[in-house]
């Protein structure tokens, strides 16, 4: 960690770095309480000096918070995990080990990606050697060095090995790859497959959170009542915000339950002050020409293809809501460009879920309901059904799979004097 | 509303008079209160189109300036069936952009009137640069690119917007039945020695000129003897690329192989959707607008027009189109501005130099979801 990420060009170097990450983590036992001591000593040090404008450091502070990890640490790996100690089955005994080494291959769109996924491998005492994405090379050493900060005797620093190569050097992600005992994967569909495909150890256990997208929706009860119709929009607008509508977790269409006491367009038109209200408090300070040519041809497209359709749209590439009707989610455009589809049963919209949909965001007015809701929506592979304006809280399980107990090994001892 | 005869009216000295005097102040009015009435024109002929305009965050009708008007992204020609703003039977051809395998070309609809306004926007701008007399037209093409009725695409189309300075035109290249093309190298030579010190016009797409003409007269050590050749090319720079053959190299290749100077060799911007209105290097490498079109250079984080020495997203505007609504459209090439006026080669107003396409979008992460499960998504864009 002396460089804290180190730009590496040869296969020799990761061997190298995977070498010692090893011998560390068969050295040392590593308490998840420890862990989450350091954690939440971090969190605190990532309040002041700039850190608020960092992109995701607020949500990172409650991440590391003990309250956020201790019950979901109870809940994947149970109580006497949190000591590192057995815990009684029936006549035998359980007890969490780490795998080893993890190998963290981030996406590069979400600024605190790699550290998010290396903190769910400290936790259960992994080691851990992470590839960060070229354009995360700067957030990624700022997190970090917040870390060093606080871990002057290195009891999480000398587990960790932040790595940065090309992503196109297949030798050096072999070498990755040869490595590592376990392996989080994150990210878009060429990316996962590419990273899969690598010659891992057959003993590797591999974690893929690959490429997914997410829905929002509404009942008539709720988004027709005036009084909290403007709560709910800001909920919306802070969804599609966060990670400028990248994420897996960010809504790309809201689903509108036809109702016959609201008008769509006063629903709409309170969406768009929320829009508005939320790019003045976050402006967006670039932008790719290609994302700007995207945003602008959605918005052309939905206008031009059904007369019928609507659209709000700021003259910069700010924000757009398309309004539209159907149940079919449109091809996702991102650049904080929300469809929003009317349609007279929400039940209906749900069951033509396919599995792409990872994060279902719900503002129902009645429990029953959402009850049904939730139902069809596990059925149809959704793995998440929260709150709207909760749709990217950082939890486990997360696209449907634990985040600590892949990485750790459960070992059973049937005591041999029974 | 001005009504379509109006409006043919007020583009016509546009097409008459020398092209790039324009002073610039009237250059802008005179282009904001065309496209106006011609946007309302398009908004009576397509319901489609004005659905757009109207959801457009400010009304065109109070804008006062060509920027704040409605645009259209380039890819919006994609869609089919193509944008059109005249009944099926006053179509008299379709433009197709050229595509690479796989993708979706752009298309645009001609009528008469308005293939008129094209071919007479070509011969305009081309006349400013090579003079308006005749001469021998040297394709290099095959004749089948010639041959064009009903659907038409951009290599073609860039072929027969500069047959009015021809006296005859002979074309270089022949395709076997793979399409492959080849150099007529024998009837080539035959013209060069026909034509000596003649005046002759040349023009083909960039990556044709290198491969199919300077690659193999350079492998057999040919030089032909056209001193007073113009070479005019235009299709982007991709392909060379990557093959690594540069702007300079390639001019160099050319003119040696024509046996002419380097400055005869002038590259054009253009593209079908912005048909009519082409874009030539001028002497200090610089690209200028005509009066009867614009180019503006937008920021592509704001989308407000960038000032001299900035880049950005390049949008094209004419007021030629009236079969499609192609008046104002934002393509997906980068492009610096040089001046807003003042060109030493004294051409007046905007001059720019193209930089590149927009890069390929971005791995977008976890949330790039391209593909749903059994129903792909569609995600082209042409090679140049």
């Amino acid at each position: 960690m002396s460089e804290l990420i180190q730009a590496v060009d040869s296969p020799a170097e990761i061997a190298q770095a995977a070498a010692r990450l090893r011998e560390v983590a068969l050295k040392k036992d590593l308490p998840s309480r420890t862990v989450m001591e350091m954690f939440e000593r971090w969190s605190a040090a990532l309040q002041g000096n700039g850190m608020e404008s960092l992109p995701g450091a607020a949500f990172l502070r409650l991440w590391l918070r003990q309250g956020t990890l201790e019950p979901i640490l109870e809940r994947e790996l149970g109580r006497d995990a949190l000591n590192g100690g057995w815990r009684e089955d029936g006549r035998a005994r359980l007890r969490a080990f780490p795998l080893g080494t993890v190998g963290h291959w981030p996406a590069g769109n979400i600024e605190i990606q790699p550290v998010l996924s290396l903190t769910c491998a400290l936790l259960g005492g992994n080691s851990c050697l992470v590839r960060v994405p070229s354009v995360l090379v700067d957030v990624t050493r700022r997190l970090l060095e917040r870390l060093r900060a606080v871990d002057s005797g290195g009891i999480l620093t000398e587990r960790i090995a932040l790595l940065s190569f090309d992503h196109s050097r297949e030798d050096l992600q072999t070498a990755m790859a040869q490595n590592v005992d376990g392996a989080m994967i994150w990210g878009g569909a060429e990316a996962v497959l590419q990273v899969r495909a690598l010659p891992f150890p057959h003993w590797t256990r591999v974690a893929v959170f690959g490429p997914r997208l997410s829905v929002a929706a509404m009942d008539a009860a709720v988004w027709s009542e005036p009084v909290e119709r403007s709560s709910w929009c800001q909920r919306i607008a802070r969804d599609v915000w966060q990670f400028d509508q990248q994420a897996c977790s960010s809504p790309q269409v809201l689903f509108l339950e036809r109702g016959k006491a609201g008008d769509v367009g006063q629903f709409v038109e309170e969406l768009k002050r929320a829009f508005q209200t939320e790019n003045r408090a976050h402006p967006r300070g670039e932008i790719s020409p290609a994302l700007t040519s995207s945003i602008c041809l959605a918005r052309a497209t939905w206008l031009l293809e059904n007369v019928s359709n609507k659209a709000w749209f700021s003259q910069s590439p700010d924000w757009t809501i398309l309004l539209g009707e159907g149940a079919d989610i449109p091809k996702p455009t991102q650049g904080r460009t929300l469809s929003v589809l009317v349609v007279d049963d929400l039940l209906l919209a749900i069951s033509k879920f396919d599995g792409a949909v990872q994060t279902l965001g719900l503002a129902i007015g009645d429990a029953q309901k959402e009850d049904a809701l939730a139902q069809t929506a596990g059925r149809r592979g959704v793995d998440r059904i929260v709150k709207l304006g909760r749709m990217h809280v950082f939890g486990s399980p997360w696209d449907g799979v634990d985040l600590i107990r892949p990485m750790v090994r459960v070992v059973r001892h049937v005591p041999s004097q029974n | 509303m001005s009504g379509l005869a109006e409006i043919e009216e007020r583009i016509r000295p546009l097409l008459t008079d020398e092209p790039f005097k324009l002073d610039v102040a009237k250059h802008e009015s005179t282009l904001l209160a065309l496209l106006k009435d011609e946007l309302s024109y398009a908004c009576e002929r397509s319901l489609r189109f004005r659905n757009y305009v109207e959801r457009w965050p400010t009304d065109y009708r109070a804008s006062r300036r060509v920027a704040d008007l409605p645009f259209l992204p380039v890819g919006i020609f994609k869609i089919n069936p193509p944008l059109c703003l005249v009944g099926r039977s006053e179509i008299t051809r379709t433009l197709a952009s050229s595509a690479t395998t796989g993708q979706v070309p752009s298309r645009v609809v001609l009528d008469a009137a308005t293939s008129k306004r094209m071919t007479r926007g070509v011969m305009t701008i081309i006349r400013d640069f090579i003079g308006s007399a005749r001469r021998p037209y040297l394709v290099v093409d095959t004749p089948a690119t010639l041959a064009g009725s009903g659907e038409l695409g951009a290599r073609g189309a860039a072929i027969q917007g500069l047959r009015s300075f021809a006296t005859e035109v002979v074309c270089c290249l022949s395709s076997d039945a793979a399409g492959n093309l080849k150099l007529e190298a024998e009837k080539l030579l035959d013209c060069a020695a026909k034509w000596k010190d003649a005046e002759v016009l040349i023009y083909g797409f960039t990556y044709v000129i290198w491969n199919h003409l300077v690659k193999p007269l350079q492998s057999r050590g040919i030089t032909l003897r056209l001193p007073n050749a113009r070479i005019l090319h235009s299709g982007g720079w991709k392909r060379l690329q990557q093959e690594a053959v540069t702007k300079e190299a390639f001019t160099q290749g050319v003119a040696a192989a024509f046996g002419c100077s380097n400055d005869r060799v002038i590259d054009f911007y253009g593209m079908v959707e912005n048909v009519g209105v082409v874009y030539p290097d001028c002497a200090q490498g610089n690209k200028h607008v005509p009066s009867f079109a614009d180019v503006i250079v937008r920021d592509q984080l704001t989308l407000e027009p960038v000032a001299a020495g900035q880049r950005g997203l390049v949008q094209v505007c004419s007021v030629l189109p009236t079969s499609f609504p192609g008046f104002l459209v934002l393509t997906e090439d980068i492009a610096e501005v040089i001046h807003s006026d003042g060109c030493p080669c004294g051409r007046r107003g905007t001059a720019f130099r193209f930089v590149s396409r927009v890069p390929k979008a971005e791995v977008r992460g976890c949330g790039n979801v391209e593909t749903v499960r059994g129903r792909p998504v569609a995600n082209g864009r042409p090679d140049e």
